[in-house]
């Protein structure tokens, strides 16, 4: 039986259970929730926010939003944590998660390879000698991805450590008096600006980064549909994470052989 | 019978004496009654066609009419005409004769200008008094009773008479509080036109002996407030304007002139969202802190708070500058009677912020960056600086990306096909 045959390529994989999923609707919930009734307050300049919070009864109901979705937000961190901690599938996905020194020479090869500067320079003869000493920094070939790639490494800590900010400080911007008991004023008002620009960055990184890798990126535009199925193929796999597929693949390699054992 | 006859001439002569006083008409020979024989007709017109009659039921009930004066005493003139009906042409009446200071008082003023037509006088007595039906100001149909004042004074101020705010400006006193005490409630002891502008008396608001001058605003304001001119002149606004400073605002700069309403009411000046604005006139002005030495951007920097930020967006359970600052008696913050000064902080905060601590006060509210402040206070910019420069390297990180992204699937297209 050949690799093809062992991992077809219209095979389904789940890439995101049920609960993975939840989880990311309830972080998209929150998040547009969040952004929306919070950033006019860093932006009270503009007229555009004074449209989207007219009266002063708008703006106490946004008050009370932001502080609804943010302890939604807060207890889906926790349910994310639990579920991580106490199933199988979470251990896996964690261990998967975690950021290796391999991710950095990823995300330097990939860039390098996508530019294509050093194979430009040999073609126009230039370092023949050291690019044919040295061919990897000709960077021919992108990297190979397991399970989760630099960027999604990337993403998934940044929304771990942005929420961690961001429950912190917002807790004591909510709780004023408790915050002004323990800390003094400089110390409040360094939450408040922590609280206003790591919002900022959350914005920008998702709006910019997280949106083109998963709707405008021309390889799944529109839309990449995990989010909505959870399903991968084996060709997805192959071509996106091939690590990941080879692991499958010797995974059922091995099975085969301890079976016809 | 004889003694019936005998009474007759006494009950003639006591009659006449109650109710014909030495009155000047009989001197004359002219009494009211000759007038009125004519005048009392309502369709009695002058040869130029203007209505030349006389009410006298409205000249008896009249302040004139009560105290019988004769009609030629005003009509001076007719007093020694003996063949009626008389001339058509008369003298204009003069009030001078009687109300002597009355009228070099108004001459004098505003109303008595220079420019003017008849008698020297822009506007006359009868203008604000009436002429025949003048009632005392304590009567309730006299024009100048200080319900009926205002309509009396914007009979003329409505839209006839142009100032430098615009035609409207007199009738803003309608919107006013003190109108609606007045016309709503029947209080009289409101303000109205005369109690801040004098009556007979009224100046130009730039003539210093004005009641609304600058220089004579407070002391007339605190005519009523009294509690407030205190406060006001115990404050640091006060103590410059006793000093002569030009720009300390007076009551006036904060609450408008005659459409002053309650500081609740949302059409207010001073209604707590809008607060900021009227402060920061002066409080944001770099040439005025400049010149007086006091700090800058207040506005900016209270905007950047979220006392600020949500007073923007009309959010009104949020401190303004006078809710910490206080409003009519602000002080210096170095004043330990100051609501700002470092030990009454937690007292200033707590009327928003139960038990607030000590910690209010370790920390600035205004934080401007200074580079002589110390590093508490320089925390918050730097860790905004920080931030800019990590978010820049970040975004610009990403699309760095996304741009190689897209060159390397452009150029793979391209030789594919």
């Amino acid at each position: 039986m050949n690799d093809r045959e062992l991992v077809r390529d219209d095979e389904v994989f789940v890439r995101m259970n049920l609960a993975e999923r939840v989880q990311h609707y309830l972080l998209i919930f929150t998040f547009v929730t969040l952004t929306l009734t919070g950033l006019p307050l860093f932006f009270y300049e503009f007229k555009f926010f004074k449209w989207v919070l007219p009266s002063a009864r708008a703006f106490a109901v946004r008050g009370v939003l932001h502080r609804v979705a943010a302890v939604v937000l807060a207890v889906n961190l926790v349910w994310h944590v639990f579920y991580t901690v106490s199933t199988r599938r979470g251990r896996e996905n964690f261990k998967a998660m975690i950021p290796r020194f391999r991710d950095v020479r990823d995300a330097f090869e990939q860039f390098f390879h996508n530019v294509g500067i050093t194979r430009l320079l040999v073609r126009l003869g230039i370092g023949k000698k050291f690019f044919g000493a040295h061919p990897y920094w000709l960077f021919k070939e992108a990297p190979r991805y397991g399970r989760y790639n630099f960027v999604e490494k990337f993403e998934y800590w940044a929304v771990g450590w942005g929420s961690a900010v961001m429950i912190a400080s917002g807790f004591f911007m909510w709780n004023v008096e408790l915050s002004l008991r323990i800390f003094p004023l400089w110390v409040h008002n360094i939450f408040i600006i922590v609280h206003s620009y790591e919002a900022l960055l959350a914005f920008l990184a998702i709006i910019i980064w997280h949106m083109y890798n998963v709707h405008l990126n021309p390889e799944v535009f529109p839309m990449s549909k995990i989010w909505l199925n959870g399903k991968i193929t084996g060709h997805e796999l192959r071509t996106l994470h091939p690590l990941e597929y080879e692991r499958i693949l010797e995974e059922r390699k091995r099975t085969l052989e301890t079976n016809a054992l | 019978m004889k003694a019936g006859r005998s009474l007759v001439p006494l009950a003639l002569a006591v009659f006449l004496s109650i109710s014909v006083r030495p009155a000047p008409a009989a001197a004359a020979g002219v009494t009211n009654d000759d007038c009125l024989a004519c005048h009392s007709d309502p369709g009695l017109k002058s040869g130029a066609g203007r209505s030349v009659a006389v009410d006298p039921e409205k000249f008896k009930s009249s302040v004139h009419g009560q105290a019988e004066i004769a009609c030629v005493e005003c009509h001076a003139d007719l007093k020694a005409v003996k063949d009626f009906p008389h001339a058509e042409k008369l003298k204009s009446v003069s009030c001078a004769g009687c109300h002597e200071k009355e009228t070099q008082v108004l001459r004098a003023s505003v109303h008595g200008g220079t420019t003017v037509a008849k008698d020297g006088m822009a506007v006359g007595c009868k203008d604000c008094h009436g002429t025949h039906d003048i009632r005392a100001k304590d009567d309730f149909e006299s024009r100048t009773f200080a319900i009926n004042l205002p309509e009396t004074c914007l009979g003329c101020h409505r839209a006839n008479v142009r100032n430098e705010k615009g035609g409207a400006f007199v009738e803003l006193y309608e919107k006013s509080a003190h109108y609606r005490a007045l016309e709503k409630s029947g209080l009289t002891l409101s303000a109205n036109c005369s109690n801040c502008h004098g009556a007979h008396d009224i100046k130009g608001v730039k003539d210093t002996v004005s009641k609304v001058s600058r220089k004579n605003i407070i002391k007339t304001c605190g005519q009523c407030h009294v509690g407030i001119q205190r406060d006001y002149l115990e404050g640091v606004h006060g103590k410059d304007y006793v000093k002569g400073v030009k720009d300390v605002p007076v009551c006036t700069d904060c609450h408008s002139e005659h459409d002053i309403v309650s500081p609740k009411d949302l059409e207010s000046k001073v209604y707590t969202t809008k607060v900021a604005g009227v402060c920061s006139r002066c409080h944001d002005d770099m040439a005025l802190a400049r010149q007086y030495g006091f700090l800058p951007n207040r506005l900016k920097t209270y905007a950047e708070s979220y006392h600020g930020t949500a007073s923007k967006f009309g959010e009104i359970r949020v401190a303004n500058c006078a809710s910490c600052h206080g409003f009519h008696d602000i002080r210096d913050p170095g004043d330990p009677k100051s609501s700002i000064y470092p030990a009454n902080l937690p007292k200033t905060c707590g009327q928003c912020h139960p038990g607030a601590t000590k910690h209010f006060a370790e920390g600035k509210i205004h934080n401007v960056m200074e580079p002589s402040a110390d590093i508490k206070d320089k925390s918050p910019h730097i860790i905004k600086t920080v931030y800019i420069v990590v978010i820049s390297a970040i975004i610009g990180i990403f699309l760095l990306f996304i741009a190689a992204d897209l060159f390397r699937r452009a150029v793979r297209r391209k030789t594919h096909e």
